[in-house]
């Protein structure tokens, strides 16, 4: 199965609205998940422009998924309807 | 000088004697844009700690001053002498110095007061000129010593204080210090290894070489040690901001792809429109972010030297050129100083379209417009660093 892709946005805004504490994410990661994922960094996604999507941190799950105000659980339970 | 003539690079390293709080040795430097000149002095005051920096600091001051304003030499040196205060102590009143002046067209005249004799390195020999000696009526022991002569591309002068060739000083294996010949040996090893070492480094180089002479690594002595660099100049370029007319995207990537030196991008709007324009993947390491600070970590693109954060990290970078402290900064700024440092023509190419997203009350810090902060930046790389900045809107 192909990993799900997890892109936590470093951009300005999303770094000075609390991005870098979700750097931890893998640490919080289920066992059963830790190789089911990937995460990466990512410039700006262009969404903090965008009132439309809510507000900065954000994370883009599979090119699609977008978690707005994202917390490291909020993240990991996108993951985990994904996963389901 | 336009960006391609050869660079003067001039610095300094200097450290303080162990144990002291101030350095008793003092450097200064200016370029003199319209004539094309740059003037640098060395000194070394008498003793050290507060005192010798005074007689130091008021040496190169003089000297500079004098220089510049083309006054004979022995008169000059002759107000210097006069002028410095009598050290209770001692009762005399005593700075050493050594005077640079690089005229335009490379012609260089060097005066000498009983600092160690300086270095001029040519394809990897040292050129003995022969100075010629002059003596103050006043001060019949103090001899200055004139030298003239051209440098030309890939010169090196090195100048340092006694602090560099007396250390070890003792020691089973320099019974008389490192000495000039000692430091000549090593200088010449590192550029035999390193051709284009950079004035900085070379000078970083001898003064923690000195220091490995003494015994338990201290400065015995005020340590400095002055390189002055005929080089080709190294040339950076920093884009940062989307360019307000989006036509413009394409002259970015166009410099991206044929800019002559080094490409660093800061802002993630800037570098998503590179990758775009030459369909390049950015990469970020989240990993680096655990080591980042408090500053996005930067990423990576093929072509690209450097990719940071905008606006946060050009602030950090400003506050630390600004203040002299490069070192234990959050990573992306640490990188991006140490590029600006080593490099003498720097090409500032600013977008001027405003990031909407930056004008969100809610964020935590105030985010100052792209423009004022390049600017300031560009102000304190000239002033401070003696860098060459030019600077470019779109
Ligand atoms: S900074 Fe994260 S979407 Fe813009």
């Amino acid at each position: 199965m192909e990993k799900i892709k997890v892109e936590i946005c470093v951009g300005t805004t999303c770094f000075v609205l609390g991005a870098s504490a979700l750097q931890d994410i893998e640490m919080f990661l289920p066992e059963e998940l830790k190789d089911k994922v990937e995460i990466t960094g990512a410039n700006c996604l262009g969404l903090c422009k965008n009132s439309h999507f809510g507000d900065a941190p954000f994370v883009r799950i599979n090119e699609s998924i977008i978690v707005s105000q994202a917390t490291i659980d909020s993240v990991i339970n996108e993951i985990k309807k994904l996963v389901k | 000088m336009n960006g391609d003539e050869t660079f003067i690079e001039i610095e300094c390293s200097q450290s303080i004697k162990t144990g002291e709080s101030v350095c008793g040795d003092a450097f200064k430097t200016v370029r003199l844009d319209d004539e094309n000149r740059h003037i640098a002095v060395l000194s070394d005051g008498l003793g050290s700690g507060i005192k010798a920096c005074l007689l130091a600091s008021m040496t190169t001051t003089m000297a500079l001053e004098f220089i510049r304003k083309n006054m004979d030499v022995l008169p000059s040196a002759e107000i210097i002498m006069d002028t410095l205060p009598v050290c209770e102590l001692r009762k005399i009143s005593y700075a050493t110095f050594s005077i640079f002046d690089i005229l335009s067209g490379g012609k260089v005249r060097v005066i000498e007061m009983d600092n160690p004799k300086f270095i001029h390195l040519r394809n990897g020999k040292d050129v003995q000129w022969e100075a010629k000696t002059m003596v103050s009526e006043k001060w019949p022991d103090r001899k200055l010593g004139v030298t003239e002569f051209k440098a030309i591309a890939g010169d090196r002068i090195i100048c340092f204080s006694d602090g560099v060739s007396q250390a070890g000083l003792g020691s089973p294996e320099n019974k008389f210090g490192w000495r000039r010949d000692g430091a000549l040996k090593f200088i010449q090893d590192v550029i035999a290894k390193e051709p284009s070492v950079s004035a900085r480094e070379l000078a970083r180089k001898i003064t923690v070489e000195a220091r490995s002479k003494n015994p338990e690594y201290k400065y015995l002595d005020d340590t400095s040690c002055m390189v002055i660099y005929f080089r080709k100049p190294r040339k950076l370029q920093l884009l940062t901001g989307p360019p307000f007319n989006e036509e413009n995207d394409k002259i970015f990537a166009k410099r991206v792809l044929s800019y002559e030196g080094k490409t660093v991008l800061c802002g993630g709007t800037t570098a998503n429109i590179i990758s775009r324009e030459l369909n390049r993947k950015i990469t970020t390491n989240l990993k680096l972010i655990r080591i980042s600070g408090n500053l996005p970590p930067p990423s990576q693109m093929d072509g690209v030297d450097l990719i940071t954060e905008g606006i946060l990290t050009l602030t950090e970078v400003c506050r630390a050129l600004e203040a002299g402290k490069l070192y234990d900064l959050p990573l992306a700024a640490s990188e991006l100083t140490n590029m600006l440092m080593n490099s003498d023509v720097i090409d500032l190419i600013v977008g001027t379209k405003v990031n909407e997203a930056h004008q969100d009350p809610n964020l935590p810090v105030d985010l100052e417009i792209r423009r004022n902060i390049v600017k300031k930046i560009k102000y304190i790389l000239e002033q401070k660093y003696r860098k060459l900045v030019t600077i470019k809107y779109y």
